[in-house]
């Protein structure tokens, strides 16, 4: 498919919308809230003729591994799945619970125990769910923060839903406002430029994003060696 | 006897921060607390802008800030933060201008979906002044107020307890204490 804006290809499938979710009650409005902008932005593409793929990475399943992440840096399979899945989405819904003022620390701890340039660029639409309106800044105050940190392309809709919130018709037309934004930044192929034409311009750790952050080839037999492995034997390549 | 002083920050003369900081300040004094109202609208605004302390007006204010044992922070919301005018005169105070003093910060606003802006904007900075105990913010709806611009039931309740705190705050023991050290 060709990108109506500047002519290039995107993935033949369609746009990969990764949902990220910090409920933990069954069912979650928090769960909830991401679903409807992913599931609104997909009927916005194809009011377009243009396809979105929803995958959900649910919080929940992961805390155990979160947790022995935020102490040991080892990822263990499911969150390996995880980070996986976040490299090849080209857009994010991150939907927090507020506890406490704050978003959840499974939330938090989450995005905390990612390499710092795994979300580099990409469009991220950001959502809450709490008990009281009277939390509505935690969004723009701290979720904002922290997405800039990561250097996401923070959508400046960010979406709220107080527990009072859930049947009005202003949340259905936020939600309407932050998903038409999301398709639009899909569809600008902003972090793949960002990818393709710009990535050594960032800052990187050595290794966060398996030698593409430096530009190098950890293949060559210096760069095995100097990774701790070991040269081919001569001949051999 | 106690003493507390109150600021209120609105530009607009019919001001329905300076409204609640007026309320607070005739109830604190049936209490028996020695309350003023300083409205910083009526300063001097071109020596208030440049911080020109030696200004006679300007002066008092800064001294009735040292004198007073508590400080009632009054302001509206503006754009999900505390007033321009505010942080004005906070910025001409020495940088621990409210060491050993107990601070009560109240905003009015209209939407609930900004209470919080107290505790994300403001506590941080009377914090930096040095404020030795800084109480609970309170955030008025403006819904909260009649068109007299007076309390309604449910507030003037709410401002019962919360001026009974912030009145309790300055006669604790540890106060003296921590005036002493910062003495
Ligand atoms: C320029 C301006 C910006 C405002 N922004 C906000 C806001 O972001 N959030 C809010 O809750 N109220 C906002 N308001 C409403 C005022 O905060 C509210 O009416 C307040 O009670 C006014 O206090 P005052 O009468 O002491 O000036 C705004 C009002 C003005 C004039």
């Amino acid at each position: 498919m060709t990108n109506p804006i500047d002519g290039t290809e995107t993935p033949a499938t369609g746009f990969r919308l990764v949902v990220v979710s910090g409920g933990t009650s069954d069912p979650s409005s928090t769960r909830l809230l991401a679903d409807r902008i992913a599931e609104r932005t997909a009927r916005l593409a194809g009011e377009r003729a243009e396809q979105v793929h929803v995958s959900t990475i649910d919080l929940r399943d992961l805390a155990a591994e979160i947790s022995s992440a935020l102490v040991s840096q080892l990822l263990g399979p499911k969150l390996t799945r995880a980070v996986a899945t976040l490299r090849e989405a080209d857009g994010i819904i991150a939907s927090a619970p507020v506890y406490k003022a704050a978003p959840s620390g499974l939330f938090s701890s989450f995005f905390h125990v990612l390499d710092n340039d795994l979300l580099i660029g990409k469009p991220v639409i950001l959502a809450a769910t709490a008990g009281t309106a009277r939390h509505a800044l935690v969004v723009d105050n701290e979720m904002r923060a922290l997405f800039a940190y990561l250097r996401t392309l923070t959508a400046p809709t960010a979406v709220f839903a107080a527990s009072e919130d859930w049947n009005s018709g202003e949340l259905g037309a936020r939600i309407g406002r932050a998903a038409f934004e999301m398709l639009v930044l899909l569809e600008s192929g902003f972090s793949h430029k960002i990818e393709n034409e710009s990535w050594q311009r960032y800052q990187h750790e050595y290794g966060s994003a398996g030698g593409t952050e430096l530009g190098i080839d950890l293949g060559t037999d210096l760069m095995r060696l100097a990774t701790g492995g070991s040269a081919r034997p001569t001949g051999s390549s | 006897m106690p003493t507390v002083l109150a600021l209120s920050s609105s530009p607009s003369r019919s001001s329905r921060s300076a409204a609640v900081a007026e309320y607070a300040v005739t109830a604190l004094r049936s209490g028996g607390v020695d309350a003023n109202h300083l409205r910083l609208r009526e300063l001097d605004p071109s020596p208030l802008l440049a911080a020109d302390t030696t200004h006679p007006e300007i002066e008092s204010a800064v001294r009735a800030v040292a004198e007073a044992d508590g400080i009632l922070l009054a302001t509206p919301t503006y754009k999900a933060a505390y007033s321009g005018l505010l942080k004005v005169f906070l910025d001409l105070l020495s940088q621990f201008a409210f060491a050993g003093k107990a601070v009560l910060p109240i905003a009015t606003g209209g939407s609930p979906a900004h209470v919080l802006s107290l505790d994300y904007g403001l506590r941080p900075v009377v914090h930096s002044l040095g404020a030795w105990h800084v109480l609970q913010s309170l955030f008025v709806l403006d819904s909260q107020l009649d068109e007299a611009l007076r309390p309604g039931e449910q507030l003037r309740s709410t401002l019962e307890g919360v001026l009974g705190d912030f009145t309790h705050a300055l006669q604790a023991p540890s106060r003296t204490a921590t005036i002493a050290r910062s003495a």
